[in-house]
C-alpha cells in the first residue's frame, strides 16, 4: 500500500485555505475585499495573511488609491504550486470517498 | 480514516470549490456603463441637431470616456482585478477607439453619411455586446446584439431621416432600457450573494 500524503499545515487551516483558493482565482485582492468573503475580522485575517506571506505563499502591496491606503495581496507561484499539491494529497487521502 | 476525519477532509474540498467559485463570479458591475452612454449619444444626437455637429461628438464622447473612467475606478476600487473584467474592459475600449477615430476621419473627409454611421456603429455595437454576452453568459445582453445588427440592415435599405429613427430607437432599447436593467439585475445579484456568506475561522 502507498504512503498517504502528508498535507500542508500552513494551507490546511480554514481561513488559510479559503484565502488561497480565492487568490487562486483572482489576479490580485483588497484586504477589505478578502474580508468579506469570508467574513472574518481584521485581527484574524491579518494574522492569517501573515502567516501565508512568510509561507512565501502570498504576495503583498501597499499603495495610496485616491489618497486611501490600499493593501492588495497576490498569490505567488509557490503559493499555486503548494495549493495545488494540497489538493491531490487531500484526494489521494480521501480516495473513493471522493464522491460518495 | 475515521468519519470524522473524512467529514473534515470533505470540508477542505468544500472550502476551496465555493471560494474559487465566489472569486470567479464577476461582482463587477456594467449596466450603468450603458445608461451612461446612451445618455450621452443623445446629448451628441440634440447638441448636433441644435447646430454643432462639428464638434458635438467629439466632445461628447471625450467627456463620457473621463466620466467613465473617473466613475468605473472609483467603483472598482476595491474589487478584485479579474481576467473577466480586464477581458470587458479590453473589448469595449478597442470598440470605442475605433469607432472614434473612425467617425472623426469620416468627418473630416466629408464622407459622414448618417446611414453609414449608424451601419458603422450597429455593426460595431452589435459584435461587442455579442462578445460581452459569451463571456458574461448574458442572453439578455445578446439580444442587444441582436438588435444593432438589425438597426445596422434596415439603415442601409432605409432614407436618412428612417435611419437617424432607428438610431434613437436602438439607442433606446440597447442603453437606456438595458442599462437600467442590468443595473436592477446587478443590484438583485449582489444582495442575493451578500446573504449567502458564512464565516471562515482559522
Amino acid at each position: 500500500m502507498p504512503d498517504l500524503p502528508e498535507l500542508n499545515p500552513v494551507i490546511h487551516g480554514k481561513l488559510r485555505l479559503a484565502l488561497l483558493s480565492l487568490l487562486s482565482s483572482v489576479e490580485e485582492a483588497e484586504f477589505t475585499w478578502l474580508r468579506s468573503k469570508t467574513a472574518s475580522t481584521d485581527g484574524n485575517l491579518g494574522a492569517q495573511l501573515l502567516k501565508l506571506e512568510e509561507a512565501g505563499y502570498v504576495a503583498v502591496e501597499k499603495k495610496f488609491v485616491q489618497r486611501k491606503p490600499q493593501t492588495l495581496y497576490r498569490m505567488t507561484e509557490s503559493g499555486r504550486e503548494a495549493l495545488t499539491q494540497y489538493v491531490h494529497a487531500l484526494k489521494q487521502l480521501l480516495g473513493s470517498a471522493i464522491n460518495a | 480514516m475515521s468519519n470524522v476525519e473524512e467529514q473534515e477532509l470533505k470540508d477542505r474540498l468544500s472550502i476551496i470549490e465555493s471560494m474559487i467559485a465566489e472569486g470567479r463570479r464577476t461582482t463587477e458591475s456594467w449596466g450603468w456603463t450603458f445608461l451612461l452612454w446612451g445618455v450621452a449619444y443623445y446629448f451628441a444626437i440634440a447638441w448636433s441637431a441644435l447646430g454643432s455637429p462639428a464638434i458635438a461628438w467629439p466632445v461628447t464622447m471625450i467627456a463620457a470616456s473621463v466620466l467613465t473612467g473617473v466613475i468605473g475606478s472609483r467603483i472598482s476600487a476595491k474589487q478584485p482585478e479579474t481576467t473577466t473584467g480586464r477581458a470587458m474592459a479590453a473589448i469595449w475600449i478597442g470598440m470605442g477607439i475605433s469607432l472614434f477615430i473612425l467617425m472623426i476621419c469620416l468627418g473630416m473627409t466629408g464622407r459622414l453619411d448618417l446611414r453609414i454611421s449608424v451601419a458603422i456603429i450597429g455593426a460595431m455595437l452589435g459584435a461587442s455586446n455579442a462578445i460581452s454576452s459569451i463571456i458574461l453568459g448574458w442572453k439578455m445582453q445578446f439580444a442587444c446584439a441582436v438588435v444593432w445588427w438589425t438597426a445596422m440592415v434596415a439603415a442601409l435599405f432605409t432614407t436618412e431621416n428612417i435611419a437617424g429613427i432607428i438610431f434613437l430607437v436602438a439607442i433606446f432599447f440597447c442603453q437606456i432600457v438595458f442599462g437600467i436593467y442590468g443595473m436592477i439585475a446587478e443590484s438583485r445579484r449582489n444582495k442575493a450573494r451578500a446573504g449567502a456568506q458564512g464565516a471562515f475561522h482559522a
